[in-house]
């Protein structure tokens, strides 16, 4: 067992006019988590420190917070990854609401901007055509599902926004998490609606505002590849505007 | 955290009932490693946008006569003029190390039928044709052919 200072930014909106640090002292376990010394503080020292966790094994993406300045899950980093004094901090470049808690509206209302879900050009009864002959679903080969599977894994822990350069300067940006998710759609076999996500992609604020810094990347803990999903976006969204402007009608 | 981000990053669709703090940049937004690579590849930007005018002055030079492209090849000796050439050299192969580096993954999954080779052949690749056309860019300059 080995004491660290664990620094917590503090930000009562009661309170404080802006926010504040206070050191606790914590007796951290070798094999413990970043996660488990603020679950500490909570529990032992000062119960009026708030922060978001639930599962501890890296699914759920509630606990993300900045970890001596970088973006970090909490319950997947380990303690002992860090010297006697730590420094968590709330998500960069989100609004806090209080303590680690930050804002989440701005970033839900960016991902549902991208239409994340399967987009059919027909009601499911008269798309029988496409429908797997037993199951009644939409059949996908091992194959079709690899070109996308590695876009699905996000958990929307909020990282690559934490890290991103334009996120923290441009407010409209979609942001890296939600044109991944949107390009996972555009990727899927089943989809129809690569048409409406393009045009999405090709307005302001969007694909063509990522400057490729690539740390959405670096920081992503599911190795989604966020930046790789986005200027592979840019490829679509262009080809897509070229062939609307060559075939108007899609060719028809 | 040591500089505030756009006072509207990632702010609520529609305005909340609670007061928030402003949202912040992380503290090592310039000084992280990664972060410095980044900032350093923007900013060759600048080498470049002064190498220009350089290019510019020196066909001007050529086009008033073999004095003028002389006293210009005169003061392409001086050290300061050497040193920024060996930055915009440093330049040049920083950027493409890192684009090269970061290249492969934004290529598409498809186009149509055709398939993007490995990310790693396509990353040698792009290494041969550099040393190739520098290699050809460098004989022509050099009189070793033509």
């Amino acid at each position: 067992m080995a004491e660290k200072t664990i620094v917590i930014t503090r930000f009562d909106p009661d309170k404080d006019q802006a926010p504040r640090k206070q050191e606790f002292k914590v007796p951290c376990e070798p094999d413990w988590k970043v996660l488990d010394a603020v679950n500490f503080i909570k529990d032992e020292l000062d119960g009026s420190v708030s922060h978001r966790w639930s599962c501890r094994m890296a699914v759920c993406g509630s606990c993300g917070m900045m970890v001596n300045g970088e973006p970090k899950l909490t319950c997947k980093t380990s303690i002992n990854d860090y010297g006697d004094r730590i420094d968590i901090e709330p998500l960069a470049n989100f609004p806090v609401v209080r303590d680690l808690v930050v804002e989440l509206d701005g970033f839900m209302h960016k991902f549902e901007s991208v239409k994340p879900w399967i987009v059919r050009a027909k009601e499911k009864a008269a798309d029988q055509a496409a429908l797997h002959p037993s199951k009644g679903t939409y059949s996908q080969s091992a194959e079709e599902l690899a070109t996308f599977k590695q876009f699905s894994m996000c958990i929307n822990c909020m990282l690559c926004y934490a890290a991103c350069p334009v996120v923290a300067n441009e407010p409209e940006f979609l942001g890296p998490a939600a044109i991944a998710l949107g390009h996972r759609y555009n990727m899927d076999s089943r989809d129809e609606g690569n048409a409406e996500r393009n045009a999405i992609f090709r307005g302001e604020g969007t694909v063509f505002s990522c400057s490729y810094a690539n740390e959405c990347s670096e920081v992503c803990p599911k190795n989604v590849d966020p930046a790789a999903a986005v200027n592979q976006a840019k490829f679509e969204a262009v080809i897509d505007w070229a062939k609307n402007l060559v075939l108007p009608r899609g060719g028809a | 955290m040591s500089r505030p981000a756009h006072p509207h990053a990632m702010a609520p669709h529609k305005p909340g009932r609670t007061r928030t703090a402003p949202p912040q940049m992380p503290s090592t937004w310039w000084s992280a490693p990664r972060i410095r690579n980044y900032l350093l590849f923007d900013a060759t930007g600048i080498v470049y946008y002064l190498i220009s005018f350089l290019a510019i002055g020196m066909i001007q030079a050529l086009g008033r006569g073999p004095e003028a492209w002389n006293a210009v090849m005169a003061r392409m000796q001086h050290p300061a003029y050497i040193a920024f050439h060996v930055l915009c050299f440093v330049s040049v192969v920083f950027v493409a190390i890192r684009f090269f580096s970061l290249f492969p993954k934004a290529q598409p999954k498809a186009i149509g039928p055709l398939k993007p080779p490995p990310g790693n052949v396509i990353h040698a690749a792009l290494y041969v044709v550099w040393f190739a056309i520098t290699a050809g860019m460098t004989a022509l300059l050099a009189g070793w052919i033509f």
